[in-house]
This record gives structure tokens, C-alpha cells and sequence, in this order.
């Protein structure tokens, strides 16, 4: 009798010991993520439903529910930037999808063949990634410079008279900020690469049996068989894209039409002088949604392609 | 993965058009990550850029901007801060998540599911969109302007990728060495300490070298919390740099050549490991 409640006791006691351990390791993250994510997020929800300003710091207000939309009405029928920041980050979003990620494949795929010094070129490529974007973006702005930079220098050899600064052009601005990150594609590329490495040799040499080689078979065997990390580096380049803003600060400050959503948040609760915070955050709500939906618009992108294809796809992240 | 290198096919097998494109692609990639580089530093070699623009070689090597950049511009102070904050909040984040990753890969728990999820949200909330109630948040715990307040922000950011990496590393540590260890006596708090933490070691690594490189490039947060010069990070430092050099381009060139050469560096010592981590362990470096 004594000693079932004597194991009984210790079962217990082992039990508490157990949870008592699972709380303790999980609680500083937990702790991390309630403080940088989750208190952030409802204050981000609640108070874009209030009067929010530099008049009133210490006091959101809520608008009553009559006007509850009030901050949004603002942002999307007032405020000058909001469409236009709206436009350039889903550009930026899609380019990362449609452009960034084959530069990255075709390269990954570049760097996976055997060619003397293939290691150099690799190292030296993701070189650039390693530098902040802050470093990058003021380097471009001096490229960009029209009295000592190279760009406008080889406009020259085209249009002669060409004396303009490139960045404050509206158009071209757009196409010099884009190219200022978008080609730097080293890390997503060696994911990329890591993948491709990882396909079994077999699957190759099926292929090469089927008279698949170079180009066809990367096509036609590779491709399909990484499916599942393009779909992973798609989201990624597509939410990086969307949530730009260190290449809008440093070289165009917003201007010739280059605004982008996370410039605008900025701007709004920071930098401006009158400061809107509820207007801020009203913005950051859709910067969230609209993040959501890029990722489910990517994610449906491939599976559609991959039921069309069959192809197997590796584990995505 | 020690095959790795067989599978490459020598480029010699392959048909001309397929070697063509490969050779153009190699190219690009160099164009692309050299020429900004090799410009950079080009013209911080140049007395005055102004005047021989563009690739033209300077006509004496001039190296006034290298040594008044660590005379006048005190920049080891910066490389110190950078290295104080990033150091000290991978340290923080790493150790944190290291241990919630072991109770949620090796222990079943009520909310485990939730848990999941919240960490993985994580890594689709723009942090931009969090600005205002973070920097809110800065001001009424009374941190901003202070290095706690980036260390505080750095340790609770980024929470997903040390996640999965760690908890992918703790997956393939087989589970008899946590029996052995509890059969031995060891509690739980010391069978993670004494067994599971030194093997999982080198995940742990690859999530903070990760982590240092992000926080080290980080820009966004720090240009937000820290105003004192004194107490910038190299990245906030930068976007000091437009005005503060006013026509002084060979100065502005040369401290930027200074400023990219840590990172630099630190990825041609260590790109093996580098290589390794973002690949998944299939490249070899």
C-alpha cells in the first residue's frame, strides 16, 4: 500500500518537475515575443482605430464607432503618398518574385557546374550581402552622382548632354533605386545552391540516360526537384521587397514618386514634425495584411505550378 | 553530402550553349558584385575624384582619407559599439532560444501547438509595421538613446531563424543521450547544460553568426532609438555621412572602404562556415 503512494507521490512530483522545467525554458522567449510581437501588434490594431497625435501623446482616443474608420479614410483619400507607396512596394514585391529569384536560380545554377575557379566567384559574390544595405545604398548614391559617379558617365556615351541627377528623375529613379539591391541575390543563391547540391546524383544520371543535359535538365529535372526552397526564397525576397526602406532613405528620400509603405509609417509616426501615430498605425495594419497576402499569393503561385508539373519539391523552411 | 563534389559535372561535358550561358552568368555575377567594390575603393585612392571620375586611375596613390578616418573620425569607437550591442544580443537571443527550442522539439506540453505558431508568425510581422509601439515602448521603459534599448530590441527580434535552425540541429541529436544522462541522475536543467548544449554547439554557432551579421548590418532600429553620436552603431553612423563630409569625397570614400571591411573580412576568415549555415550544410565552403 505505502509504496504505490510512495510511486504515486514521486510520479507526481516528477510531473511537476517536468512542467515546472518547460515553463522555465520557454518563458524568456515567450516573454521576447510578447514584448517585441504580440503587445506591438494589438497596439498597432487598437490604436489605429484612434485619435492619435503630437497633440495628444500620452492619450490615444478612440474615434467611436461611427468613425471608427476615420485614420484610414485619411490615409486613403488624403494623404499624398499613401498610393503611390502602396504601388512601389507591391512593384518591389513582385519584382523579388519575378525578377530576384531567377537571377538568384540561374546563377545557383551557374555556380553548380565545375568551371576552374568556381569557388572565387562564388565567395566573391556573396561579398556584397555581407555589407549593410545602409553601406550599399550610400555606395549607390555615389555611382548615382551625375559630377563623379559611373552611371551618368556611361549615359554620356549615348546622350551627350545628359547633366541630370538620375534619382531625382521620376521614372528612372524608380529603375535606379530597384537596381541598387535587386541584383544582389548572394544569400538567396546559396540556398538555392545548397538545394541543388542536395539532389541526388541518380536523378541526374536518370536524366542524362534520357538524353536530358545542360540546360534541358536543369530545366526539366533540377527546377522541379527544388521547388519547394524557391517557394521559400519567393516569400522571402517578395516580403523583403514589400518592406523596403534603408535604399529609400538613403538615396531618394521619397522623392521623384519613390515612397514606399515602410518610409511612410516612418515619416508619419517619426521623422515629420506633426506626428500621426494613429495614422501610422492604420498604415502598419495594412502593411500586415497586405504582407499576408503576398505570402499566400506566392505560396499559391506554387502549388498551382507544382500540381501542373508533379514535380517533388523539397522541404520548404 | 561528402560526394558533393562528384556531382558537379565538369563544365567540359556540357554542349557549347549550355557552357556559353554558364560562362555569361559567371561574368554577371562578378560585373555585379565587383564593380561597386572595386569603384569604392578606386576612389578612395584618388586625391580628388572629382576630378578623374569614373575608372580612371588615380594618378598617385593618396591615403589622407584612410588615416584621417581613424584620426578625426574615431571610427574603432563605432566598430566598438557594434560589436557591444550585436555581441550582447545574440548572446541573449541565442541561449534564449536555444532552450525554448529543446522543451518544444524534445517535450510534449499543453499549447505546444501555439507555441509553434507563434514563433513561426514571427517571421512574416514586418517589423517596420511595429515601429511606433516599439519605439513607444523604448521611451516609456526610459531607454531611449541607450544601448539597452538596441541590445533589448536586437534579443527579441529575429526570433524565427535561430528557431528553426536550432530546433532543426536539436532533431538529429538521437534521444538515448538524454536517457543515459536522466538514468545517471541528471535533472532535466542539467541534462540540457551538461549533454544536449556542447553537441548541439555548432547549430547554436550558425544561428549566432547569423544573428551577429544581421544585427551588426542592422539599420532600421538603430537609426530609430540611438541620437548620441557617441553611442551610434557603424550602420547608424552612415547616415551621418551625407552631410558630414560635404565636399571631402576622398574622406567619404575612404571611411566607407573602412566601414564595409569588417564584415568583409570576417566572411573571407570564416566563409566556410558561412557557406555552410545558408546552404544547409550541402556547399561546401
Amino acid at each position: 500500500m505505502t509504496e504505490v503512494k510512495e510511486k504515486k507521490k514521486n510520479k507526481s512530483r516528477l510531473k511537476r518537475r517536468r512542467s515546472g522545467f518547460i515553463l522555465l525554458f520557454l518563458a524568456p522567449t515567450m516573454a521576447a515575443f510578447c514584448i517585441f510581437y504580440l503587445y506591438p501588434i494589438i497596439t498597432v490594431f487598437v490604436t489605429s482605430f484612434c485619435r492619435w497625435d503630437y497633440t495628444n501623446i500620452t492619450s490615444p482616443e478612440f474615434f467611436g464607432f461611427s468613425d471608427m474608420w476615420n485614420n484610414y479614410d485619411y490615409i486613403f483619400h488624403t494623404y499624398p503618398y499613401f498610393w503611390e507607396a502602396l504601388r512601389n512596394s507591391s512593384i518591389w514585391a513582385l519584382l523579388g518574385v519575378i525578377l530576384q529569384i531567377p537571377i538568384a536560380a540561374v546563377i545557383a545554377l551557374a555556380l553548380s557546374r565545375k568551371v576552374r575557379g568556381i569557388r572565387i566567384i562564388r565567395n566573391i559574390y556573396i561579398i556584397p550581402n555581407m555589407i549593410s544595405t545602409a553601406a550599399m545604398g550610400i555606395i549607390f548614391l555615389q555611382l548615382y552622382n551625375p559630377s563623379y559617379g559611373i552611371v551618368n558617365q556611361v549615359i554620356r556615351i549615348f546622350n551627350k548632354d545628359f547633366t541630370d541627377n538620375i534619382l531625382l528623375l521620376k521614372g528612372p529613379a524608380f529603375i535606379a533605386m530597384t537596381a541598387a539591391y535587386i541584383f544582389f541575390t548572394g544569400t538567396t543563391t546559396l540556398m538555392i545552391l545548397g538545394n541543388i547540391m542536395a539532389v541526388p546524383e541518380e536523378v541526374r544520371e536518370a536524366a542524362m540516360l534520357d538524353g536530358a543535359s545542360g540546360l534541358r535538365q536543369d530545366w526539366y529535372v533540377t527546377i522541379p526537384m527544388i521547388k519547394g526552397t524557391l517557394r521559400t526564397v519567393s516569400v522571402l525576397a517578395a516580403t523583403s521587397g514589400f518592406l523596403l526602406y534603408n535604399e529609400v532613405y538613403f538615396l531618394t528620400k521619397g522623392a521623384a514618386g519613390t515612397y514606399s509603405i515602410s518610409y511612410v509609417i516612418r515619416e508619419l509616426a517619426i521623422t515629420s514634425p506633426r506626428t500621426q501615430f494613429g495614422r501610422a498605425n492604420s498604415v502598419a495594419v495594412i502593411q500586415i495584411l497586405a504582407g499576408m497576402v503576398i505570402i499566400v499569393a506566392v505560396n499559391l503561385l506554387y502549388s498551382v505550378s507544382l500540381k501542373k508539373k508533379e514535380g517533388r519539391g523539397g522541404e520548404a523552411l | 553530402m561528402k560526394h558533393t563534389n562528384n556531382k558537379t559535372k565538369s563544365v567540359k561535358s556540357l554542349s557549347g550553349g549550355t557552357r556559353i550561358f554558364t560562362y555569361i552568368c559567371l561574368a554577371w555575377a562578378l560585373i555585379v558584385s565587383l564593380v561597386p567594390i572595386v569603384w569604392l575603393v578606386l576612389s578612395s585612392l584618388k586625391k580628388d575624384p572629382l576630378a578623374r571620375p569614373g575608372f580612371q586611375l588615380p594618378e598617385s596613390i593618396y591615403l589622407q582619407g584612410y588615416i584621417s578616418t581613424f584620426r578625426d573620425l574615431h571610427v574603432m569607437r563605432y566598430f566598438g559599439n557594434s560589436m557591444f550591442i550585436a555581441g550582447v544580443s545574440v548572446l541573449i537571443s541565442v541561449v534564449m532560444i536555444s532552450m525554448s527550442a529543446y522543451v518544444v522539439a524534445r517535450m510534449e506540453f499543453k499549447g505546444k501547438k501555439i507555441v509553434n505558431i507563434m514563433l513561426y508568425s514571427t517571421m512574416f510581422i514586418p517589423a517596420t509595421a511595429l515601429t511606433y509601439p516599439v519605439y513607444n515602448l523604448i521611451n516609456n521603459l526610459h531607454l531611449y538613446d541607450t544601448r539597452a534599448a538596441l541590445i533589448l530590441i536586437y534579443s527579441c527580434s529575429g526570433i524565427a531563424v535561430s528557431f528553426f535552425v536550432i530546433k532543426n540541429y536539436y532533431d538529429n541529436i538521437p534521444r538515448d543521450l538524454e536517457e543515459a544522462a536522466r538514468i545517471d541522475g541528471c535533472g532535466y536543467v542539467q541534462t540540457w547544460v551538461k549533454v544536449i548544449f556542447p553537441i548541439a554547439r555548432p547549430g547554436i554557432m550558425t544561428a549566432a553568426v547569423l544573428a551577429f551579421l544581421n544585427n551588426w548590418n542592422e539599420y532600421y532600429w538603430a537609426s530609430l532609438v540611438l541620437i548620441n553620436r557617441d553611442k551610434l552603431t557603424v550602420p547608424a553612423l552612415l547616415s551621418t555621412f551625407t552631410t558630414s563630409f560635404n565636399t571631402n569625397y576622398n574622406g567619404l570614400f575612404s571611411a566607407m572602404v573602412i566601414i564595409i571591411l569588417p564584415p568583409v573580412l570576417l566572411y573571407c576568415i570564416f566563409s566556410k562556415f558561412f557557406i555552410e549555415a545558408l546552404s544547409g550544410g550541402a556547399v561546401k565552403g
